[in-house]
Protein backbone atom coordinates (compact mmCIF):
# COMPACT_ATOMS: atom_id res chain seq x y z
CA UNK A 1 0.00 0.00 0.00
CA UNK A 2 1.62 3.67 -1.27
CA UNK A 3 1.31 6.29 1.20
CA UNK A 4 -1.39 8.30 -0.76
CA UNK A 5 -3.37 5.21 -0.42
CA UNK A 6 -2.92 4.64 3.28
CA UNK A 7 -3.62 8.48 4.19
CA UNK A 8 -6.72 8.37 2.35
CA UNK A 9 -8.22 5.31 3.84
CA UNK A 10 -7.16 6.36 7.12
CA UNK A 11 -8.65 9.94 6.26
CA UNK A 12 -6.06 11.48 8.79
CA UNK A 13 -3.28 14.53 7.89
CA UNK A 14 -3.52 17.16 5.29
CA UNK A 15 -4.81 16.62 1.61
CA UNK A 16 -1.72 15.17 -0.42
CA UNK A 17 -1.81 16.49 -3.76
CA UNK A 18 0.69 14.79 -6.18
CA UNK A 19 3.74 17.02 -5.84
CA UNK A 20 3.29 17.10 -1.91
CA UNK A 21 3.76 13.37 -2.44
CA UNK A 22 6.86 13.62 -3.86
CA UNK A 23 8.46 16.16 -1.85
CA UNK A 24 7.17 13.90 1.38
CA UNK A 25 8.69 10.59 1.02
CA UNK A 26 10.68 11.20 4.43
CA UNK A 27 7.08 11.20 6.04
CA UNK A 28 5.93 8.21 8.01
CA UNK A 29 3.98 5.92 6.37
CA UNK A 30 0.80 4.52 8.39
CA UNK A 31 0.15 1.16 8.27
CA UNK A 32 -3.30 0.12 9.42
CA UNK A 33 -4.63 -3.03 9.46
CA UNK A 34 -8.08 -2.87 8.22
CA UNK A 35 -10.34 -6.06 10.15
CA UNK A 36 -14.07 -6.50 8.93
CA UNK A 37 -17.06 -5.19 10.94
CA UNK A 38 -17.97 -8.89 11.72
CA UNK A 39 -14.62 -10.20 13.10
CA UNK A 40 -14.33 -6.87 15.52
CA UNK A 41 -17.40 -8.40 17.46
CA UNK A 42 -15.94 -10.17 20.43
CA UNK A 43 -16.73 -13.97 20.20
CA UNK A 44 -19.33 -14.55 22.92
CA UNK A 45 -21.82 -12.24 21.60
CA UNK A 46 -20.71 -13.43 17.73
CA UNK A 47 -22.08 -17.27 19.23
CA UNK A 48 -24.80 -16.14 20.61
CA UNK A 49 -25.99 -13.89 17.92
CA UNK A 50 -25.22 -16.74 15.58
CA UNK A 51 -27.48 -18.96 18.01
CA UNK A 52 -30.36 -16.18 17.61
CA UNK A 53 -29.93 -15.67 13.95
CA UNK A 54 -30.42 -19.80 13.60
CA UNK A 55 -33.73 -19.65 15.75
CA UNK A 56 -35.15 -16.91 14.15
CA UNK A 57 -34.74 -18.49 10.77
CA UNK A 58 -36.20 -21.37 11.57
CA UNK A 59 -39.17 -19.90 13.51
CA UNK A 60 -39.73 -17.70 10.82
CA UNK A 61 -39.91 -20.81 8.14
CA UNK A 62 -42.68 -22.46 10.55
CA UNK A 63 -44.17 -19.31 11.48
CA UNK A 64 -44.72 -18.42 7.15
CA UNK A 65 -45.52 -22.13 6.72
CA UNK A 66 -42.80 -22.94 4.34
CA UNK A 67 -42.49 -26.69 6.20
CA UNK A 68 -45.78 -28.22 8.05
CA UNK A 69 -45.53 -27.68 12.04
CA UNK A 70 -46.09 -31.31 11.70
CA UNK A 71 -43.08 -31.84 10.38
CA UNK A 72 -41.13 -29.17 11.65
CA UNK A 73 -41.93 -27.72 15.64
CA UNK A 74 -40.91 -24.20 16.41
CA UNK A 75 -37.90 -23.86 18.26
CA UNK A 76 -40.38 -22.87 21.14
CA UNK A 77 -42.45 -26.48 20.96
CA UNK A 78 -38.90 -27.90 21.28
CA UNK A 79 -37.79 -25.46 24.18
CA UNK A 80 -41.40 -26.41 25.93
CA UNK A 81 -41.00 -30.40 25.28
CA UNK A 82 -37.30 -29.94 26.63
CA UNK A 83 -38.54 -28.53 29.87
CA UNK A 84 -41.46 -30.57 30.59
CA UNK A 85 -38.73 -33.81 29.73
CA UNK A 86 -36.67 -31.84 32.40
CA UNK A 87 -39.60 -31.95 34.95
CA UNK A 88 -39.98 -35.66 34.02
CA UNK A 89 -35.96 -36.47 34.85
CA UNK A 90 -36.06 -34.60 37.66
CA UNK A 91 -38.90 -36.25 38.90
CA UNK A 92 -38.05 -39.90 37.93
CA UNK A 93 -40.49 -40.34 35.28
CA UNK A 94 -40.49 -42.58 32.35
CA UNK A 95 -37.58 -40.11 31.00
CA UNK A 96 -35.59 -40.18 33.51
CA UNK A 97 -35.56 -44.04 33.37
CA UNK A 98 -34.65 -44.10 29.78
CA UNK A 99 -31.80 -41.80 29.73
CA UNK A 100 -30.31 -43.67 32.81
CA UNK A 101 -30.36 -47.04 31.06
CA UNK A 102 -29.26 -45.09 27.73
CA UNK A 103 -25.98 -43.47 30.22
CA UNK A 104 -25.12 -46.84 31.67
CA UNK A 105 -24.83 -48.37 28.15
CA UNK A 106 -22.46 -45.26 26.74
CA UNK A 107 -20.33 -45.57 29.56
CA UNK A 108 -19.79 -49.36 29.80
CA UNK A 109 -19.67 -49.09 25.96
CA UNK A 110 -16.95 -46.15 26.12
CA UNK A 111 -14.98 -47.60 28.86
CA UNK A 112 -15.18 -51.33 27.28
CA UNK A 113 -13.74 -49.40 24.02
CA UNK A 114 -11.12 -47.14 26.11
CA UNK A 115 -9.87 -50.68 27.39
CA UNK A 116 -9.71 -52.92 24.15
CA UNK A 117 -8.96 -49.83 21.82
CA UNK A 118 -5.53 -49.40 24.43
CA UNK A 119 -4.63 -52.95 24.48
CA UNK A 120 -4.58 -53.38 21.08
CA UNK A 121 -2.94 -50.15 20.62
CA UNK A 122 0.39 -51.17 22.32
CA UNK A 123 0.22 -54.67 20.51
CA UNK A 124 -0.16 -53.45 17.08
CA UNK A 125 2.33 -50.00 18.10
CA UNK A 126 4.53 -52.34 20.48
CA UNK A 127 4.73 -55.00 18.43
CA UNK A 128 6.10 -56.24 15.02
CA UNK A 129 3.60 -59.14 15.26
CA UNK A 130 0.74 -56.70 16.06
CA UNK A 131 2.15 -54.49 13.43
CA UNK A 132 2.26 -57.32 10.62
CA UNK A 133 -0.31 -59.54 11.94
CA UNK A 134 -3.28 -57.79 13.55
CA UNK A 135 -3.15 -54.26 12.12
CA UNK A 136 -4.02 -55.86 8.57
CA UNK A 137 -7.25 -57.26 10.27
CA UNK A 138 -7.83 -54.39 12.10
CA UNK A 139 -7.70 -51.99 9.07
CA UNK A 140 -10.24 -54.63 7.40
CA UNK A 141 -12.50 -54.54 10.24
CA UNK A 142 -12.67 -50.51 10.10
CA UNK A 143 -14.00 -50.27 6.55
CA UNK A 144 -16.89 -52.79 7.88
CA UNK A 145 -20.09 -51.08 8.00
CA UNK A 146 -19.91 -51.85 12.04
CA UNK A 147 -23.94 -50.38 11.89
CA UNK A 148 -25.20 -53.32 10.10
CA UNK A 149 -24.26 -55.55 12.55
CA UNK A 150 -26.40 -54.13 15.01
CA UNK A 151 -29.23 -56.98 14.76
CA UNK A 152 -26.10 -59.90 14.94
CA UNK A 153 -26.00 -58.73 18.22
CA UNK A 154 -29.56 -58.57 19.49
CA UNK A 155 -29.38 -61.93 17.63
CA UNK A 156 -26.77 -62.82 20.11
CA UNK A 157 -27.21 -60.98 23.60
CA UNK A 158 -30.76 -60.06 23.37
CA UNK A 159 -33.03 -56.81 24.14
CA UNK A 160 -31.19 -55.71 26.82
CA UNK A 161 -28.28 -53.85 27.90
CA UNK A 162 -25.77 -55.66 26.63
CA UNK A 163 -26.59 -55.94 22.89
CA UNK A 164 -26.47 -51.71 23.04
CA UNK A 165 -22.93 -52.05 24.80
CA UNK A 166 -21.14 -54.33 22.81
CA UNK A 167 -22.81 -52.28 19.47
CA UNK A 168 -20.98 -49.08 21.46
CA UNK A 169 -17.50 -50.95 22.03
CA UNK A 170 -17.88 -52.15 18.26
CA UNK A 171 -18.31 -48.50 16.77
CA UNK A 172 -15.87 -46.71 19.59
CA UNK A 173 -13.08 -48.71 19.95
CA UNK A 174 -10.87 -48.44 17.10
CA UNK A 175 -10.01 -44.51 17.06
CA UNK A 176 -8.53 -45.57 20.16
CA UNK A 177 -6.52 -48.50 19.00
CA UNK A 178 -4.98 -46.03 16.15
CA UNK A 179 -4.47 -43.23 17.91
CA UNK A 180 -2.38 -45.11 20.90
CA UNK A 181 -0.38 -47.12 18.09
CA UNK A 182 0.04 -43.55 16.57
CA UNK A 183 0.83 -41.99 19.47
CA UNK A 184 3.52 -44.77 20.60
CA UNK A 185 5.18 -44.42 17.38
CA UNK A 186 5.46 -40.40 18.00
CA UNK A 187 8.50 -40.79 20.24
CA UNK A 188 11.61 -39.28 19.54
CA UNK A 189 14.41 -41.58 17.56
CA UNK A 190 17.10 -39.47 20.40
CA UNK A 191 15.57 -40.17 23.61
CA UNK A 192 14.92 -43.85 22.55
CA UNK A 193 18.73 -44.08 21.91
CA UNK A 194 19.06 -42.16 25.05
CA UNK A 195 17.22 -44.32 27.10
CA UNK A 196 18.61 -47.51 25.56
CA UNK A 197 22.37 -45.91 26.68
CA UNK A 198 20.90 -45.55 29.97
CA UNK A 199 20.14 -49.82 29.98
CA UNK A 200 16.40 -49.11 30.18
CA UNK A 201 14.75 -52.16 29.17
CA UNK A 202 11.48 -52.81 27.10
CA UNK A 203 9.24 -52.20 30.14
CA UNK A 204 11.05 -49.29 31.46
CA UNK A 205 11.17 -47.62 28.00
CA UNK A 206 7.41 -48.32 27.15
CA UNK A 207 6.27 -46.80 31.14
CA UNK A 208 8.39 -44.01 31.42
CA UNK A 209 8.69 -43.19 27.99
CA UNK A 210 6.24 -44.32 25.14
CA UNK A 211 2.81 -44.32 26.70
CA UNK A 212 3.63 -40.15 28.49
CA UNK A 213 4.78 -39.80 24.57
CA UNK A 214 1.23 -40.98 23.63
CA UNK A 215 -0.95 -39.78 25.77
CA UNK A 216 -1.81 -36.80 24.05
CA UNK A 217 -2.98 -38.88 21.14
CA UNK A 218 -4.43 -41.74 23.18
CA UNK A 219 -6.65 -39.07 25.06
CA UNK A 220 -7.47 -38.05 21.14
CA UNK A 221 -8.77 -41.05 20.75
CA UNK A 222 -11.16 -41.37 23.65
CA UNK A 223 -13.01 -38.26 22.67
CA UNK A 224 -13.65 -39.45 19.66
CA UNK A 225 -14.49 -42.93 21.35
CA UNK A 226 -16.90 -40.37 23.85
CA UNK A 227 -18.55 -39.09 20.62
CA UNK A 228 -19.05 -42.84 18.71
CA UNK A 229 -20.05 -44.62 21.90
CA UNK A 230 -23.11 -43.14 22.42
CA UNK A 231 -23.98 -43.22 18.63
CA UNK A 232 -23.21 -46.64 18.95
CA UNK A 233 -25.76 -46.96 21.73
CA UNK A 234 -28.31 -45.10 19.85
CA UNK A 235 -28.29 -47.69 17.05
CA UNK A 236 -28.05 -50.77 19.08
CA UNK A 237 -31.22 -49.19 20.54
CA UNK A 238 -33.00 -48.15 16.81
CA UNK A 239 -32.47 -51.60 16.17
CA UNK A 240 -32.85 -53.74 19.42
CA UNK A 241 -35.93 -52.19 20.88
CA UNK A 242 -34.98 -51.67 25.00
CA UNK A 243 -35.89 -49.04 27.09
CA UNK A 244 -33.62 -46.47 26.44
CA UNK A 245 -33.63 -42.65 24.95
CA UNK A 246 -32.86 -44.55 21.36
CA UNK A 247 -36.36 -46.47 21.96
CA UNK A 248 -38.33 -43.30 23.20
CA UNK A 249 -37.24 -41.46 19.94
CA UNK A 250 -38.01 -44.06 17.65
CA UNK A 251 -41.76 -44.15 19.39
CA UNK A 252 -41.78 -40.41 18.93
CA UNK A 253 -41.27 -40.32 15.48
CA UNK A 254 -43.67 -43.24 14.69
CA UNK A 255 -46.24 -40.96 16.31
CA UNK A 256 -45.16 -37.58 14.29
CA UNK A 257 -44.03 -36.11 17.93
CA UNK A 258 -41.33 -34.26 16.17
CA UNK A 259 -40.97 -31.74 18.98
CA UNK A 260 -40.26 -34.51 21.68
CA UNK A 261 -37.82 -36.39 19.19
CA UNK A 262 -35.92 -33.34 19.37
CA UNK A 263 -35.94 -32.76 23.11
CA UNK A 264 -34.75 -36.28 23.59
CA UNK A 265 -32.03 -35.71 20.81
CA UNK A 266 -31.26 -32.52 23.05
CA UNK A 267 -30.70 -34.68 26.41
CA UNK A 268 -28.87 -37.53 24.26
CA UNK A 269 -26.36 -35.14 23.16
CA UNK A 270 -25.96 -34.29 26.77
CA UNK A 271 -24.65 -37.43 27.38
CA UNK A 272 -22.30 -37.16 24.92
CA UNK A 273 -21.01 -33.80 26.01
CA UNK A 274 -20.67 -34.79 29.30
CA UNK A 275 -19.15 -37.67 28.81
CA UNK A 276 -16.72 -35.67 26.42
CA UNK A 277 -16.12 -33.07 29.11
CA UNK A 278 -15.24 -35.52 31.62
CA UNK A 279 -12.49 -37.00 28.86
CA UNK A 280 -11.18 -33.79 28.48
CA UNK A 281 -11.05 -32.96 31.85
CA UNK A 282 -9.22 -35.97 32.70
CA UNK A 283 -6.44 -34.65 29.80
CA UNK A 284 -6.29 -31.39 31.08
CA UNK A 285 -5.59 -33.06 34.52
CA UNK A 286 -3.18 -35.79 33.54
CA UNK A 287 -1.35 -34.32 30.45
CA UNK A 288 -0.65 -31.34 31.82
CA UNK A 289 2.68 -30.50 30.09
CA UNK A 290 1.06 -30.77 27.04
CA UNK A 291 -0.15 -27.61 25.07
CA UNK A 292 -3.25 -28.53 23.19
CA UNK A 293 -2.81 -26.91 19.51
CA UNK A 294 -4.55 -23.77 19.50
CA UNK A 295 -6.95 -24.65 16.04
CA UNK A 296 -8.25 -27.98 17.51
CA UNK A 297 -11.39 -26.68 18.20
CA UNK A 298 -12.80 -29.93 20.23
CA UNK A 299 -10.20 -29.05 23.28
CA UNK A 300 -10.91 -25.16 23.61
CA UNK B 1 50.46 -30.30 2.47
CA UNK B 2 50.07 -28.00 5.12
CA UNK B 3 50.36 -24.17 4.21
CA UNK B 4 50.84 -23.71 8.25
CA UNK B 5 54.31 -25.56 8.38
CA UNK B 6 54.43 -25.48 12.11
CA UNK B 7 50.78 -26.49 12.41
CA UNK B 8 51.13 -29.42 14.71
CA UNK B 9 50.16 -32.07 12.98
CA UNK B 10 50.80 -35.37 12.66
CA UNK B 11 49.67 -38.81 10.04
CA UNK B 12 46.89 -40.80 11.97
CA UNK B 13 48.05 -42.83 14.85
CA UNK B 14 51.86 -41.37 15.25
CA UNK B 15 51.66 -39.26 18.24
CA UNK B 16 50.09 -41.72 20.79
CA UNK B 17 49.90 -40.64 24.43
CA UNK B 18 51.28 -42.85 27.10
CA UNK B 19 49.47 -46.15 27.17
CA UNK B 20 48.91 -45.85 30.79
CA UNK B 21 46.59 -42.68 30.15
CA UNK B 22 44.68 -44.12 27.68
CA UNK B 23 41.24 -44.29 29.02
CA UNK B 24 39.73 -44.96 25.17
CA UNK B 25 41.25 -47.41 23.06
CA UNK B 26 39.64 -47.62 19.51
CA UNK B 27 41.14 -50.48 17.66
CA UNK B 28 41.09 -51.01 14.35
CA UNK B 29 37.28 -50.12 14.22
CA UNK B 30 35.29 -51.30 11.07
CA UNK B 31 31.88 -50.77 10.12
CA UNK B 32 30.37 -52.32 7.06
CA UNK B 33 26.66 -52.63 6.17
CA UNK B 34 25.67 -55.41 4.61
CA UNK B 35 22.78 -54.48 3.39
CA UNK B 36 24.33 -52.16 0.62
CA UNK B 37 28.10 -53.19 0.94
CA UNK B 38 28.61 -49.56 2.52
CA UNK B 39 31.83 -49.26 4.35
CA UNK B 40 30.81 -46.63 6.51
CA UNK B 41 34.12 -46.92 9.06
CA UNK B 42 37.24 -48.21 7.69
CA UNK B 43 40.26 -49.10 10.39
CA UNK B 44 39.62 -46.34 13.01
CA UNK B 45 42.48 -45.96 15.11
CA UNK B 46 42.32 -43.92 18.20
CA UNK B 47 43.22 -42.67 21.80
CA UNK B 48 41.77 -40.35 24.20
CA UNK B 49 43.76 -40.11 27.43
CA UNK B 50 42.33 -39.38 31.22
CA UNK B 51 41.62 -34.88 30.75
CA UNK B 52 41.44 -35.26 27.27
CA UNK B 53 38.85 -33.29 25.15
CA UNK B 54 38.58 -34.99 21.98
CA UNK B 55 37.04 -33.39 18.82
CA UNK B 56 35.70 -35.25 15.75
CA UNK B 57 35.29 -33.55 12.22
CA UNK B 58 34.67 -34.80 8.87
CA UNK B 59 31.81 -34.17 5.88
CA UNK B 60 28.12 -35.04 6.34
CA UNK B 61 27.80 -39.01 5.93
CA UNK B 62 31.29 -39.64 6.93
CA UNK B 63 30.19 -41.98 9.35
CA UNK B 64 31.74 -40.08 12.61
CA UNK B 65 28.22 -40.55 14.56
CA UNK B 66 27.90 -44.37 13.31
CA UNK B 67 31.46 -44.05 15.26
CA UNK B 68 30.01 -42.30 18.53
CA UNK B 69 27.16 -44.84 18.36
CA UNK B 70 29.59 -47.78 18.42
CA UNK B 71 31.84 -46.18 21.14
CA UNK B 72 28.75 -45.88 23.30
CA UNK B 73 27.47 -49.68 22.97
CA UNK B 74 24.65 -49.02 20.29
CA UNK B 75 25.45 -50.51 17.57
CA UNK B 76 27.86 -53.51 16.91
CA UNK B 77 30.91 -52.86 15.33
CA UNK B 78 31.98 -55.40 12.50
CA UNK B 79 35.31 -55.40 12.91
CA UNK B 80 37.97 -54.31 15.91
CA UNK B 81 36.95 -53.24 19.39
CA UNK B 82 36.25 -49.91 21.61
CA UNK B 83 38.01 -50.31 24.91
CA UNK B 84 36.71 -48.00 27.81
CA UNK B 85 38.66 -48.29 31.22
CA UNK B 86 40.08 -51.66 30.28
CA UNK B 87 37.55 -53.30 29.31
CA UNK B 88 35.64 -53.73 25.59
CA UNK B 89 32.28 -52.22 25.14
CA UNK B 90 29.83 -54.62 24.22
CA UNK B 91 26.45 -52.60 25.10
CA UNK B 92 25.38 -49.60 26.90
CA UNK B 93 27.65 -49.42 29.78
CA UNK B 94 26.88 -46.88 33.15
CA UNK B 95 29.97 -45.48 33.27
CA UNK B 96 29.78 -43.71 29.31
CA UNK B 97 27.74 -40.36 29.06
CA UNK B 98 25.82 -39.32 26.20
CA UNK B 99 24.45 -36.00 24.87
CA UNK B 100 22.27 -35.21 22.08
CA UNK B 101 21.79 -32.44 19.69
CA UNK B 102 18.43 -32.59 21.03
CA UNK B 103 17.89 -32.11 24.86
CA UNK B 104 15.81 -35.02 24.98
CA UNK B 105 14.20 -33.82 28.10
CA UNK B 106 11.59 -35.45 29.03
CA UNK B 107 8.71 -32.75 29.03
CA UNK B 108 6.70 -34.26 32.49
CA UNK B 109 9.84 -34.19 34.38
CA UNK B 110 11.13 -31.58 36.33
CA UNK B 111 14.67 -30.80 35.72
CA UNK B 112 15.60 -32.63 38.54
CA UNK B 113 13.45 -35.66 37.84
CA UNK B 114 14.86 -35.28 34.12
CA UNK B 115 18.26 -35.21 35.99
CA UNK B 116 17.78 -38.61 38.27
CA UNK B 117 16.65 -40.34 35.12
CA UNK B 118 19.05 -42.37 34.28
CA UNK B 119 20.09 -43.12 38.32
CA UNK B 120 16.43 -44.41 38.25
CA UNK B 121 16.40 -46.67 35.27
CA UNK B 122 19.83 -48.22 36.50
CA UNK B 123 18.78 -48.53 40.53
CA UNK B 124 15.51 -47.46 40.99
CA UNK B 125 13.49 -44.61 41.77
CA UNK B 126 14.37 -45.16 45.62
CA UNK B 127 18.36 -44.64 44.81
CA UNK B 128 17.35 -42.00 42.72
CA UNK B 129 15.83 -40.43 45.64
CA UNK B 130 18.82 -40.60 47.81
CA UNK B 131 21.06 -38.28 44.94
CA UNK B 132 18.75 -35.89 45.12
CA UNK B 133 21.23 -33.42 46.90
CA UNK B 134 24.03 -34.44 43.87
CA UNK B 135 21.21 -33.56 41.12
CA UNK B 136 20.87 -30.09 42.95
CA UNK B 137 24.37 -29.61 43.22
CA UNK B 138 24.93 -30.42 39.18
CA UNK B 139 22.36 -28.06 38.27
CA UNK B 140 23.69 -25.15 40.76
CA UNK B 141 26.85 -25.92 38.75
CA UNK B 142 25.41 -25.19 35.32
CA UNK B 143 23.77 -21.95 36.82
CA UNK B 144 20.05 -23.55 37.25
CA UNK B 145 19.48 -22.94 40.51
CA UNK B 146 16.24 -22.20 41.32
CA UNK B 147 15.12 -24.23 38.52
CA UNK B 148 14.95 -27.55 40.06
CA UNK B 149 11.22 -27.86 39.86
CA UNK B 150 10.72 -26.18 36.12
CA UNK B 151 9.83 -28.04 33.59
CA UNK B 152 11.35 -28.40 30.14
CA UNK B 153 8.46 -26.32 28.69
CA UNK B 154 9.46 -23.50 30.91
CA UNK B 155 13.38 -23.71 29.95
CA UNK B 156 14.76 -22.13 26.76
CA UNK B 157 17.06 -24.07 24.34
CA UNK B 158 20.80 -23.44 26.08
CA UNK B 159 18.91 -24.51 29.68
CA UNK B 160 17.28 -27.15 28.45
CA UNK B 161 20.68 -28.31 27.62
CA UNK B 162 22.32 -27.60 30.69
CA UNK B 163 20.19 -30.25 32.13
CA UNK B 164 21.19 -32.44 29.77
CA UNK B 165 24.34 -32.13 30.73
CA UNK B 166 23.23 -33.28 34.36
CA UNK B 167 21.62 -35.70 33.59
CA UNK B 168 24.70 -37.11 31.71
CA UNK B 169 26.90 -36.14 34.53
CA UNK B 170 25.01 -37.76 37.63
CA UNK B 171 26.44 -41.00 36.97
CA UNK B 172 29.73 -39.83 37.16
CA UNK B 173 30.69 -41.19 33.63
CA UNK B 174 34.09 -42.31 32.69
CA UNK B 175 33.98 -40.50 29.46
CA UNK B 176 31.16 -37.96 27.35
CA UNK B 177 30.53 -38.80 24.79
CA UNK B 178 28.72 -35.80 23.14
CA UNK B 179 27.19 -35.91 19.61
CA UNK B 180 26.58 -32.27 18.34
CA UNK B 181 25.26 -30.85 22.16
CA UNK B 182 24.86 -27.27 20.92
CA UNK B 183 24.16 -28.07 17.03
CA UNK B 184 20.71 -26.91 17.32
CA UNK B 185 21.34 -23.77 19.53
CA UNK B 186 21.79 -19.65 18.13
CA UNK B 187 25.05 -18.92 17.51
CA UNK B 188 25.59 -16.99 20.86
CA UNK B 189 23.63 -19.14 23.03
CA UNK B 190 26.19 -22.17 21.30
CA UNK B 191 29.16 -19.49 22.51
CA UNK B 192 28.00 -19.42 25.87
CA UNK B 193 27.51 -23.01 26.24
CA UNK B 194 30.89 -23.90 24.52
CA UNK B 195 32.73 -21.71 27.38
CA UNK B 196 30.27 -23.64 30.07
CA UNK B 197 31.35 -27.01 28.84
CA UNK B 198 35.24 -26.05 28.91
CA UNK B 199 34.56 -24.70 32.58
CA UNK B 200 32.65 -27.72 33.31
CA UNK B 201 34.94 -30.44 31.82
CA UNK B 202 38.06 -28.83 33.54
CA UNK B 203 36.74 -28.49 36.85
CA UNK B 204 35.96 -32.56 36.97
CA UNK B 205 39.00 -33.35 34.58
CA UNK B 206 36.56 -35.15 32.19
CA UNK B 207 37.20 -37.02 29.41
CA UNK B 208 35.59 -36.45 26.14
CA UNK B 209 34.82 -36.95 22.64
CA UNK B 210 32.41 -34.15 20.70
CA UNK B 211 31.33 -35.04 17.39
CA UNK B 212 30.70 -31.55 15.41
CA UNK B 213 30.25 -29.79 11.92
CA UNK B 214 31.85 -26.51 13.38
CA UNK B 215 35.61 -26.08 12.88
CA UNK B 216 35.76 -23.09 15.43
CA UNK B 217 34.02 -25.60 18.43
CA UNK B 218 36.21 -28.27 17.75
CA UNK B 219 39.54 -25.46 17.95
CA UNK B 220 38.42 -23.87 20.86
CA UNK B 221 37.17 -26.93 23.02
CA UNK B 222 39.20 -29.64 22.52
CA UNK B 223 43.23 -30.52 23.25
CA UNK B 224 42.90 -32.80 20.08
CA UNK B 225 41.05 -32.90 16.73
CA UNK B 226 40.21 -36.10 14.68
CA UNK B 227 39.51 -34.72 10.90
CA UNK B 228 38.26 -38.00 9.19
CA UNK B 229 37.59 -38.62 5.41
CA UNK B 230 33.85 -40.29 3.97
CA UNK B 231 33.65 -43.21 1.61
CA UNK B 232 34.95 -45.24 3.45
CA UNK B 233 35.62 -43.55 7.05
CA UNK B 234 38.96 -42.84 7.98
CA UNK B 235 40.87 -40.66 10.14
CA UNK B 236 42.62 -38.32 7.72
CA UNK B 237 44.36 -36.23 10.09
CA UNK B 238 45.37 -35.76 13.97
CA UNK B 239 45.94 -32.11 14.73
CA UNK B 240 47.19 -31.14 18.39
CA UNK B 241 45.57 -28.24 19.60
CA UNK B 242 48.58 -25.89 21.89
CA UNK B 243 46.33 -23.07 22.75
CA UNK B 244 46.59 -22.23 25.99
CA UNK B 245 44.06 -22.77 29.17
CA UNK B 246 41.44 -21.90 30.12
CA UNK B 247 40.52 -20.66 26.96
CA UNK B 248 37.82 -17.77 26.78
CA UNK B 249 36.31 -16.51 23.37
CA UNK B 250 38.87 -13.91 22.91
CA UNK B 251 40.97 -16.69 21.83
CA UNK B 252 39.07 -17.14 18.42
CA UNK B 253 40.30 -13.73 17.47
CA UNK B 254 44.36 -14.70 17.98
CA UNK B 255 46.54 -15.82 14.84
CA UNK B 256 47.38 -19.40 16.35
CA UNK B 257 43.34 -20.32 16.53
CA UNK B 258 43.15 -18.86 12.90
CA UNK B 259 46.16 -21.10 11.66
CA UNK B 260 44.86 -24.16 13.23
CA UNK B 261 41.31 -23.81 11.86
CA UNK B 262 42.65 -22.89 8.52
CA UNK B 263 44.70 -25.95 8.36
CA UNK B 264 41.89 -27.89 9.53
CA UNK B 265 39.73 -26.21 6.52
CA UNK B 266 42.32 -27.62 4.56
CA UNK B 267 42.52 -31.06 5.34
CA UNK B 268 38.64 -31.40 5.18
CA UNK B 269 38.71 -30.06 1.89
CA UNK B 270 41.67 -32.53 0.92
CA UNK B 271 39.17 -35.39 2.22
CA UNK B 272 36.32 -34.18 0.29
CA UNK B 273 38.62 -34.09 -3.01
CA UNK B 274 39.24 -37.94 -2.60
Amino acid sequence: MSARSASRETGGGPPVTDAGERSGLDEPVVYEEHEGLLDRVPRWVAIIGLAILGLALWQLIVGLELISRILLPTPLDTAREIVDSAGNIVTGGHVFEALWITTQEVILGFVAAAVLGFGLGVLVGETRFGQRAVMPYLVGFNALPKVAFAPVFVAWLGFGVSSKVVMALFIAFFPVIVDTAAGLAATDRDTITLFRSMGANRWQTLGKLKLPTALPFIFAGLKTAAVFSVVGAVVGEYLGGGKGLGELVRLSAQQLRIDRVFALIFYLSLIGLALFAVVGWLERRIVFWHRPDPTDVASA
Amino acid sequence: MSTAPDAPTGPAGTERPPPGDVVLDVRNLSKVYARNDVHALDGIDLQISKGQFASIIGPSGCGKSTLLKIMAGLIPASGGQVVLDGSPVQGPRPDIGIMFQQATLLPWRTSLENVLLPIEIREGARAAATLRDLANELLAMVGLGGFEKAYPGELSGGMAQRVAICRMLVIEPTILLLDEPFGALDELTRERMNEELQRICSERNATAFMVTHSIPEAVFLGDVLFVMSSRPGRIAEVVQIDLPRPRDFSITTSPRFGEIVQHVREQLDLGAQL
